[in-house]
């Protein structure tokens, strides 16, 4: 076992974190909820240039061939700042699914990373909480030499700025099907919405959409799998930009708590605070301990990969809760305003949380597997 | 011991309640339900306590001359409980509990007269200035500073914290008179119009999108000698009998069974697996242990209503109120969060009429959502749960 980075690994997070601590500061990062999309054009050029959106794609495909270890690196740094891009949508949930389509998609992978195409999973139904299983009520049918895609989704996160979708639904005799729409199709209707973190989401009303046979990804078990594999990916890279995030929450609030003077003396002073201190160092370590163990079971069969990835957001998520709500704690009134980075770490932590399925659902995953 | 209600408040609860029905409009209350976020919209805050008014209802914790009814501490309980159950808007808590109790108290008889009965009218918002940058947790060393110069003070200085400045005319401030003496000694109770020269009010954005607290920055503000309530010097006493006279509110309670009501619906209306959450055993337990915990709050709040002789100091019995209560806000708050799953991370516009409508999303969502955030606060303001918990372990147990 060897748990220090590789050299490709610290050239990768030393450019992320140069080009990440210059560029979403506080304030650049709350100046664009007023974009439409939420999309920050500039940072998605730079993604493209450092190769970010490559990195998940098989070298045979036009990719870097990166691990999931070197994607978690990326996302640390990026949960550091609370970024709140589509990355993980496009480059770790789109490129996966569209890598491993029954027939890949390189045209698209192409567009990806040279940053002109992003991708959002249109997968969430009213009523199912993370769940996800057959039947549902998104349907996919024959209709002339193609189908017909109709339904409620709900929370696509990343969909408002997507140039793509990636739609699942049940077609008869298959079950599961993944379907790639273009974003700008006529036939959906669109609500779109920011998210606490200030990433956008959308519910997209299928009013029969059609499209074209080719649009299909991948039907039945093998889109199932497919999208298990995808989500799961995902979930882990999140994982990471939570430990990313409670790990600057740590550095943010320990340089508070020697900075801040009440009655007479920094604040840090008071053991009240420092054992509140401590508890939270405690819970981010194993919280990165929790992340290590996930990622060494990320390539193994569908069950071990969930199951383990599961303890993993149990213990990331419990520490996420304790670590977001002590730093404001330790801020005082200052850490319930916008004006402080402790807040947006807050939100940021939650969003990943109810994003990737809540503590609630990992635990009855873990509980059944 | 005689843990029995007195006969008269099931009736009195029937009275408040069929009451409130009658008089609350349905926008103010279902703003409140759907909207509420941590405080009363002000002006809703201000219309329903003219409402109050007219039956003498908007202050009746106050003494009869004054205009209170000469309701026992359980009635006053039942009243607020009925009020808040029904989604009825606070009202200004800063004119009602907080500077009116001390006006009548302490104030000049031309103070009674030109401010208790706006205050029993709703005819404007107060602002509270007490807490300053520096001097949150350690109050008695605050700053801001009142010179005496013929006949006004001046004022420099700044606030923080103040909710609702904005909307604020006027509001009661503590500030330093005198520099020499030990912290506590030197800091007077002053009343001042927030439309003076001088005056700047700053909205500070917070954490669940909204923007109702604020920085109020005193340059030069000018002040008459007579805005100071009673002696000069005497600032803290009164600040302390403020909040003294407020000992059970810290706790909660009302907001605590209403809360806890909202989570119980919707764990009854939020699907899994075809079965209502409120039909799965984790879940199940959540909220039993929640119910347990108001149950015992709502006791300990009793005792103290009930004027129980306690075994330990008064002080730290109110503690015990505010460490139960803000804990449990925060705990339900969290529940509804995860009641509501992904849903409960959605962010909502500021303005009111930008609001969605849209039936996929229950329709406490967006109160449920914005509260739990500001609920963080909950462990801080008046006095963070740390602070309280040195308290308790020195006027308990003299540690």
């Amino acid at each position: 076992m060897d748990f220090n980075y590789s050299d490709l690994q610290r050239m990768l997070l030393d450019s992320a974190e140069r080009f990440i601590t210059e560029h979403f500061t506080l304030e650049h990062r709350r100046s664009l909820r007023d974009s439409a999309n939420g999309l920050d054009e500039v940072a998605w050029a730079t993604f493209a240039e450092l190769g970010w959106l490559a990195l998940a794609i098989p070298e045979d495909l036009g990719g870097l061939g990166g691990t999931q270890a070197d994607i978690a690196v990326l996302a640390a740094a990026t949960g550091g700042k609370c970024v709140s891009q589509p990355v993980i949508s496009t480059a770790v949930l789109g490129t996966h699914i569209l890598s491993g389509a029954t027939a890949p998609r390189t045209e698209l992978l192409e567009q990806i990373v040279g940053g002109a195409a992003r991708i959002a999973l249109v997968h969430g139904e009213p009523g199912e909480r993370y769940a996800g299983a057959a039947p549902r009520a998104v349907t996919l049918t024959a209709d002339g030499d193609g189908f017909a895609i109709s339904g409620q989704k709900l929370l696509a996160l990343d969909a408002p700025s997507a140039t793509h979708l990636i739609v699942s639904a049940m077609l008869e005799g298959e079950g599961f099907a993944l379907v790639l729409v273009e974003a700008d199709s006529a036939g959906m209707s669109v609500e779109n919405y920011p998210l606490l973190d200030g990433s956008r989401a959308a519910d997209i009303r299928f009013e029969t959409l059609r499209v074209h046979g080719d649009a299909v990804l991948a039907t039945g078990k093998k889109a199932e799998a497919l999208l298990m594999e995808a989500l799961d990916r995902a979930t882990l890279a999140r994982l990471a930009q939570s430990v990313g995030s409670m790990e600057e929450i740590l550095r943010i609030c320990s340089a508070y708590l020697k900075e801040r003077q009440q009655f007479g003396q920094p604040i840090g002073k008071f053991q009240a605070l420092q054992h509140i201190m401590a508890d939270m160092f405690v819970v981010t370590h194993q919280a990165r301990s929790a992340l290590y163990q996930a990622l060494a079971h990320a390539e193994l069969s569908a069950a071990e990969r969930s199951r383990a990835l599961s303890l993993a957001a149990i213990t990331i998520g419990e520490a996420g809760q304790l670590v977001s709500r002590q730093g404001i704690q330790l801020h005082g009134g200052y850490g319930v305003t916008d004006e402080y980075e402790i807040s947006h770490h807050y939100r940021y932590l939650l969003t990943l949380e109810k994003i990737s399925g809540d503590l609630d659902y990992h635990m009855s995953r873990v509980g059944q597997a | 011991m005689d843990f029995q209600f007195d006969d008269n408040l099931v009736e009195f609860r029937q009275m408040v309640r069929e009451a409130v029905k009658q008089d609350l409009p349905a926008d103010i209350r279902e703003g409140q339900r759907r909207f509420g976020g941590n405080q009363s919209d002000p002006h809703d805050s201000l219309t329903w306590t003219k409402i109050l008014a007219k039956r003498g209802w908007s202050v009746p914790h106050w003494p009869v001359e004054y205009g209170g009814q000469n309701w026992s501490p359980m009635q006053l309980f039942v009243f607020q409980d009925e009020l808040t159950r029904a989604f009825a808007p606070d009202t200004c808590w800063g004119g009602t509990h907080m500077c009116g109790p001390v006006i009548y108290t302490f104030g000049s008889e031309a103070q009674k007269e030109r401010f208790l009965p706006a205050i029993i009218n709703g005819d404007f918002y107060w602002a509270q200035g007490f807490s300053e940058p520096g001097n949150g947790s350690d109050l008695a060393n605050l700053r801001t500073s009142a010179t005496r110069k013929g006949d006004v003070y001046v004022v420099n200085g700044q606030k923080i914290w103040t909710s609702c400045a904005w909307m604020a005319e006027w509001g009661f401030f503590l500030v330093r008179t005198d520099p020499t003496v030990k912290p506590q000694r030197g800091i007077s109770f002053l009343l001042i119009n927030m439309k003076s020269p001088g005056i700047t009010v700053r909205r500070i954005p917070q954490i669940n999108g909204e923007a109702e607290l604020c920085e109020v920055f005193l340059d030069n503000v000018e002040v008459p000698v007579e805005n100071m309530v009673g002696e000069e010097g005497a600032g803290w006493t009164y600040a302390k009998f403020l909040l003294d006279h407020e000992r059970t509110t810290s706790s909660f309670i009302y907001f605590n069974k209403r809360d806890l009501r909202i989570a119980q619906d919707i764990a009854a209306n939020q699907m899994l697996d075809g079965v209502p959450l409120s039909k799965h055993p984790r879940f199940q337990g959540r909220l039993a242990q929640l119910e347990a915990e108001v149950t015992a709050l709502e006791w300990s709040v009793l005792r103290v209503l009930a004027n129980e002789q306690f075994q330990y100091n008064e002080t730290a019995a109110a503690s015990v109120l505010k460490v139960a209560g803000s804990r449990l806000q925060q705990t339900i708050s969290e529940l509804h969060l995860d009641l509501l799953g992904a849903q409960s991370i959605r962010q909502f516009p500021f303005e009111v009429h930008d609001r969605p409508n849209s039936p996929l999303w229950p329709d406490v969502t967006e109160n449920a959502n914005q509260r739990a955030l500001i609920q963080r606060a909950s462990t801080i303001y008046g006095g963070t749960m740390q602070v309280q918990k040195n308290i308790i372990a020195k006027l308990a147990f003299d540690l």
